[in-house]
């Protein structure tokens, strides 16, 4: 649990005597905790770039933590292939998550323009529009659960809009979405029982391909103009879509488009509600908002560690360890953000970085589709908040703030500014 | 030069992207939009190949920012 006010300056783990010894050896639990404890990652992200940054803690199984290290990764998807099974419910690799070179780039080709930044221009009205209706819900309250009330509700309605999916569902894509993502939401025994966390991911995920089945049959018979009416016009190489492609896109579209913003929105305002010199440095010159955005996603890295990936074949890293074939590897993206190595005072949160090279969005080919989309919500968001609601802070009784496991979010954040 | 080794005013500096390396990030044409824009996918092309002095600081600013390192200066 992390206390309110507890800052992200001043820490000193880089010169902190119990992690600077030797830290050849971390023990397994701590390598794996780091994976499940999400409250505030970054010390032990640093543990595991002290201890060598690519650890293998059991057979089969690497995290890697370095940026050198993670960067190679990346560059290298001949060696490291996204071709793993994520068990989210889905029954066929998601596409195009779960795709290698070169069919990975015909499908990149075909979907980046539809979250390409002059596209994301023509929404900014619309976008802008949406912040302010929540705002309003509320603003005069002096007071909200911030995760319920804005974070999870802006930028679901933001991604219905631009699939042409109908705002009055948006409970239940909300619903599906946290089948598979809070399965424990469904039925509390998911939270200990992975037979029931299986059972409900299963179930919710046959829900989302019914529902995307018969939208497409849908707009089979009747095109809108819309995205799923585009998906079955398009082609590549000269074939069209399957019907189990366009499915298989619009479930990762679900469960990567209603959740990553809203978690990412929980972690910049846990933030910014306990540190009041960097709210205050919004209010008082918002063309800082972009580089805020920027340095809240390093630090924060609200996806902190994306798709695993699976070694190919043996293989020599930069750092000269071998990696063996099979070995699925976890990349931490969080660590690569706070490595010193990159970023030498990688533990301060400074909205005036003139370098900010970070990658919470990931890196490589399989650098997020929705990212410029993602970055337009955020700062759209950071800008009009701070205009009707410069001040504000924890609403008091509530500084425990709880991040459940999955991608880094804030339960319950409550806000106040009266 | 100057004590930071910069040439200004003598020779335009050349930019230039790896477009093998080039993810779409985008983070060249967000801090060198004079320097840099989008195509329609997301992905960074050069608007000016032959930086003025006035725009180095821009272009520099991309260089350091890429998360790829595509982006490159070649000093004349």
């Amino acid at each position: 649990m992390q206390q309110a006010c507890d800052g992200a300056s001043g820490m000193s783990g880089v010169d902190d005597p119990a992690t600077g010894g030797d830290v050849a050896a971390l023990p397994e639990a701590d390598v794996m905790d780091v994976l499940v404890d999400l409250t505030e990652p970054q010390p032990r992200y640093l543990d595991l770039i002290k201890a060598g940054g690519f650890l293998q803690p059991m057979d089969g199984l690497a995290l890697s933590a370095d940026r050198e290290t993670t960067e190679h990764i990346l560059r290298h998807h001949e060696l490291f292939s996204s071709r793993v099974d994520l068990n989210l419910g889905n029954v066929r690799p998601l596409i195009p998550l779960n795709v290698d070179p070169p069919l990975h780039s015909k499908y990149r080709k075909l979907l980046d323009p539809l979250f390409a930044p002059k596209r994301m221009d023509e929404q900014e009205a619309d976008i802008t529009r949406r912040v302010n209706a929540l705002i309003d819900g509320f603003v005069d309250r002096g007071e909200c659960n911030f995760t319920d009330e804005f974070a999870d509700l802006f930028p679901t309605s933001v991604f219905l809009g631009l699939m042409g999916l109908p705002e009055e569902e948006l409970p239940m894509f909300l619903r599906l979405r946290d089948g598979i993502l809070h399965p424990e939401q469904h039925d509390p025994n998911a939270w200990l029982d992975p037979d029931a966390r299986a059972s409900v991911m299963a179930r919710t995920g046959q829900e989302i391909y019914d529902y995307f089945g018969a939208l497409i049959d849908e707009r089979a018979a009747h095109p809108a103009g819309d995205v799923i009416s585009g998906f079955l016009e398009a082609e590549i190489d000269g074939d069209k879509l399957t019907r189990e492609d366009i499915l298989d896109i619009c479930f990762l579209f679900l469960i990567a488009g209603l959740d990553t913003v809203s978690d990412s929105l929980t972690c910049f305002y846990a933030f910014l509600a306990t540190h009041p010199e960097h709210r205050r440095m919004i209010v008082e010159d918002p063309s800082c908002i972009p580089n805020a955005v920027e340095e809240l996603l390093r630090w924060e890295s609200p996806v902190p560690s994306g798709v695993p990936r699976v070694a190919t074949q043996d293989s020599t890293l930069p750092n000269g360890q071998t990696v063996k074939q099979g070995t699925a590897v976890m990349i931490i993206y969080g660590a690569a953000n706070v490595d010193p190595a990159e970023c030498p005072d990688s533990f301060d949160v400074r909205f005036d970085r003139d370098t900010n090279r970070h990658l919470a969005f990931g890196g490589g080919v399989h650098r997020c589709l929705g990212s410029h989309l993602a970055r337009r919500e955020l700062r759209i968001t950071l800008r009009e908040w701070h205009r009707r609601i410069p001040d504000y802070w924890i609403k008091p009784g509530h500084e425990e703030l709880q991040y459940p496991p999955g991608l880094r979010h804030v339960k319950d954040l409550t806000l106040a500014w009266r | 030069m100057t004590p930071s080794g910069r040439r200004y005013g003598r020779f335009p500096v050349r930019v230039s992207i790896d477009h093998n390396a080039c993810t779409g990030h985008g983070r060249c044409y967000t801090l060198a939009p004079d320097v840099f824009e989008s195509d329609d996918s997301g992905y960074g092309q050069v608007r000016v190949a032959e930086v003025p002095p006035e725009l180095e600081d821009q272009a520099r600013a991309a260089v350091r920012n890429c998360p790829e390192r595509a982006i490159s200066i070649d000093e004349r």
